[in-house]
């Protein structure tokens, strides 16, 4: 066809500057940003009068004064002579532990199920299964009311508290932990835990190096776990560092001593858990299967342990498959821990229902809140982009 | 005669006969290979058999053994070590319609099975979009009739008395029904070459899904109201219907998204060459191919969607678990809210894989008879 090729050796026509679909274009873009300016002016004008109907404006003054209400726990001093803002912040504190409690426990859980699911062994994967199809399939609102309802009921009164392995109790009246103290050291030790992590990078680093040059691959997790464990027994052996653990008794009425985390924190913590655990092991186990089976009948070939194949061939692939649904799946952790409320656990968004059933100000009240979360969000979301690009290896790009 | 003497026995042919074995040696071998598979994996087969004859007989005890049966009495109930099934006989009606009018509850009860068989219909349509869309609206018109009466000699029902399962399937099936095509519509919008449009949908989709639902929630009952003019009630199923649908509708838009992004650009300039406007290539040519790349994904968001419309129990309406709290509310019945979370859970259990099974099916026929891309 002579005209294509003519029309080849020339620079593409330019584009004419007004052709009827641009100006349509910009006909519909004008009229939407019109009605939407038009709607807000309404929607505020509509909540100006709504709210002078009861008697407020928008107004952010009240922050300041006194919340005059309790929370059920606080990481930081608060009383109900505290303002607003303080309020918030311990509601956002109580959010912030909650998630990265939960986010913890789930990510261990799900690992496990996950790689269990995969298992060789017919009863394990199939446990697994039954246990990821169970969770997966349930309201997380309905896990968390049966497992509250009967850790209320079903657990003895203080006096009679279960002792855990461990020296734990568990008592209707929460979970009681053994917690480490350290009344001398404190500061050394963070030093020795510095160095000891700054080591172990340096070290893996040379493995790596030591591995790439000549293919034989020197011990890791060893040397590191015996060095660190040699610092910490030099440090307490020396008296430099004093440790001593602080375990839960009974004394009179109540359990003092260790680390109490009541029974609506453990059971928000624990089927928040289990129930994003099934999701991450539902995760784990499409990153798993997604390896192919020819790698690990290749490593198994090469002489390969089987705990070695899954350590160094299976799980570094499954990872690029497994790191962007999991970053999904921990955004909808943090915001799910707003379930909160239905236990009366004083989280974020259940101290904003106070305050705004005292105040009135839901306008502002709901405007705070967003923010934070969407703060919280961009800012989880920013570290999971830069952990995906950080795990995936050099030269790939998807 | 001729036919059928002309087709080979192929089932004989097709694979070399296995030597035949004894069971036992069969079932020692299977045993050998997927239970006591080197010392790590007989260690594990010991540790899960222990924990299995700790819990099964513990479990199977209280469900049936030391259980009081569907026509038991709350003495009985009492003493008994077990579950009290004959709970469920005497609140079955409350877990079900909540506090719906005793003498209408029929109607709650129609109400919830025509949602089901929506549903039912819907996961095994044929026909085209408009004919999903007139089903879906018929369906919902047919409800509200029926929950909210006032009309065909039907005594009007009060929005704050729908409760239970009626209120559930109400709330999930007609709010995603109505969110889906918004979602492909803000999916759509987000890909606009127009500035604005673009905006609009990216901030709709990034706000929506950086906040929590239950913010959501209060967001419909708390703000929503304040938006409308002074002296217009806003109850607050209604509330909590558009709350739920722009909700839906950003997840939607995510995962049709991920359809679009996958599309291949070239399709598009093929159907522009053969004649096709801008829409009909939308309709025929990129929506059927993206929607199907984002089945999986918008499988997850329905089954999560679905699930989490219990959450409307924080912001005051009476869900499942609701009203399972408002029939272990009664003083006699107190101890048996476990038997009620079981089954509530069976119900969410059942709906759910069967959805999700459903749409699992429908992704490998499309895949199948697609073009090749899985």
């Amino acid at each position: 066809m002579p005209p294509v090729e003519a029309a080849a050796g020339r620079p593409p026509p330019k584009p004419a500057p007004f052709t009827r679909r641009k100006i349509r274009s910009a006909a519909w873009q004008t009229a939407l940003a019109l009605a939407l300016v038009a709607a807000g002016y309404f929607a505020h004008l509509n909540i100006t009068r709504n709210l002078a109907a009861s008697g407020v404006a928008i107004d952010f003054g009240f922050l300041t004064r006194e919340a005059g209400f309790d929370v059920s726990e606080q990481l930081v001093a608060y009383t109900p002579k505290d303002s607003y803002a303080r309020v918030l912040f311990v509601g956002l504190l109580n959010t912030l532990l909650l998630a990265a409690t939960t986010l913890l426990l789930a990510t261990s859980v799900g690992l496990a199920v996950g790689v269990a699911s995969t298992s060789r062994n017919w009863l394990v994967r199939n446990l697994a299964r039954i246990y990821i199809e169970l969770l997966r399939n349930l309201p997380k609102l309905l896990i968390l009311l049966a497992l509250y309802i009967a850790m209320v009921r079903g657990l003895p009164l203080v006096r009679a508290a279960w002792t855990l392995p461990g020296g734990a109790l568990l008592a209707n009246r929460g979970l009681y932990l053994p917690w480490p103290e350290m009344p001398v050291g404190a500061g050394l030790t963070a030093v020795v835990v510095g160095v000891w992590i700054a080591a172990t990078s340096v070290w893996a680093r040379m493995v790596k190096r030591h591995q790439d040059a000549t293919g034989v691959r020197r011990p890791l997790a060893l040397p590191s776990v015996l060095g660190l464990t040699a610092a910490i027994g030099l440090a307490l052996a020396t008296g430099l560092v004093e440790l001593h653990w602080s375990m839960p008794a009974l004394t009179g009425f109540n359990i003092t001593g260790g680390a109490h985390l009541t029974v609506q924190f453990t059971a928000l913590w624990v089927s928040l858990s289990i129930y994003h655990a099934s999701q991450i092991a539902e995760i784990v186990r499409g990153g798993i299967v997604s390896v192919d089976k020819g790698q690990r009948e290749a490593a198994a070939a090469l002489g390969l342990r089987p705990g070695r194949v899954l350590r160094l061939i299976v799980l570094p692939q499954a990872i690029r498959v497994i790191v962007p649904p999991l970053g999904n799946q921990y955004l909808n952790l943090i915001k799910n821990t707003s379930i909160a409320l239905a236990v009366g656990y004083s989280d974020l968004v259940g101290v904003m229902n106070t305050a705004v059933n005292q105040t009135f100000r839901p306008v502002e009240l709901m405007l705070v809140v967003m923010l934070v979360f969407l703060a919280i969000n961009l800012s989880t979301a920013a570290a999971l982009n830069w952990f995906a690009a950080w795990s995936r290896p050099p030269g790939k790009t998807r | 005669m001729t036919d059928a003497a002309a087709s080979p026995p192929s089932s004989t042919t097709a694979s070399a006969p296995r030597p035949w074995r004894p069971r036992h040696v069969v079932a020692r071998e299977w045993a050998r290979a997927n239970l006591f598979d080197g010392p790590v994996n007989t260690a594990l087969t010991l540790v899960t058999v222990a924990f299995l004859t700790w819990f099964v007989p513990i479990a199977l005890r209280w469900l049936i053994v030391d259980a009081v049966g569907f026509h038991g009495d709350v003495a009985t109930c009492r003493t008994a070590g077990g579950a009290c099934w004959a709970f469920l006989r005497v609140k079955g009606d409350v877990i079900l319609t909540g506090t719906y009018p005793f003498d209408e509850r029929w109607r709650a009860q129609v109400a919830a099975l025509v949602t089901l068989v929506t549903v039912g219909v819907a996961l095994f349509w044929r026909g085209g979009f408009l004919g999903l869309a007139a089903l879906f609206l018929g369906a919902c018109l047919i409800d509200l009739v029926f929950l909210s009466g006032g009309v065909f000699g039907l005594e009007p029902i009060d929005a704050t008395r729908w409760n239970g399962l009626p209120l559930v399937l109400f709330l999930s099936v007609f709010t995603m029904a109505a969110a889906l095509p918004v979602g492909v519509a803000l999916a759509l919008a987000r890909k606009s070459d127009a500035l604005v449009i673009r905006l609009v949908a990216i901030g709709w989709i990034e706000a929506i899904r950086g906040i929590p639902m239950v913010a959501v929630l209060f967001a419909g009952v708390f703000i929503l109201p304040l938006l409308m003019p002074p002296g217009l009630h806003l109850s607050s199923m209604i509330s909590i219907f558009v709350v739920l649908t722009i909700f839906h509708a950003a997840y939607f838009a995510e995962d049709v998204r991920s359809g679009l992004d996958d599309f291949d650009k070239g399709q598009i300039e093929a159907a522009h060459s053969l004649g096709l406007g801008r829409w009909r290539t939308m309709r025929l040519v990129v929506l059927p191919q993206a929607l199907r790349t984002a089945l999986p994904a918008l499988t997850n968001s329905i089954i999560g969607g679905y699930k989490d419309t219990s959450l409307v129990a924080i912001v005051g309406l009476f869900d499942l678990m609701a009203t399972s709290r408002l029939a272990t509310a009664d003083v006699e019945w107190q101890a048996y809210s476990l038997e009620a979370n079981i089954v509530v859970g069976v119900f969410y259990l059942v709906t759910c894989v069967a959805v999700s099974e459903r749409f699992r099916r429908l992704a490998r026929i499309a895949g199948a008879d697609g073009d090749g891309r899985s």
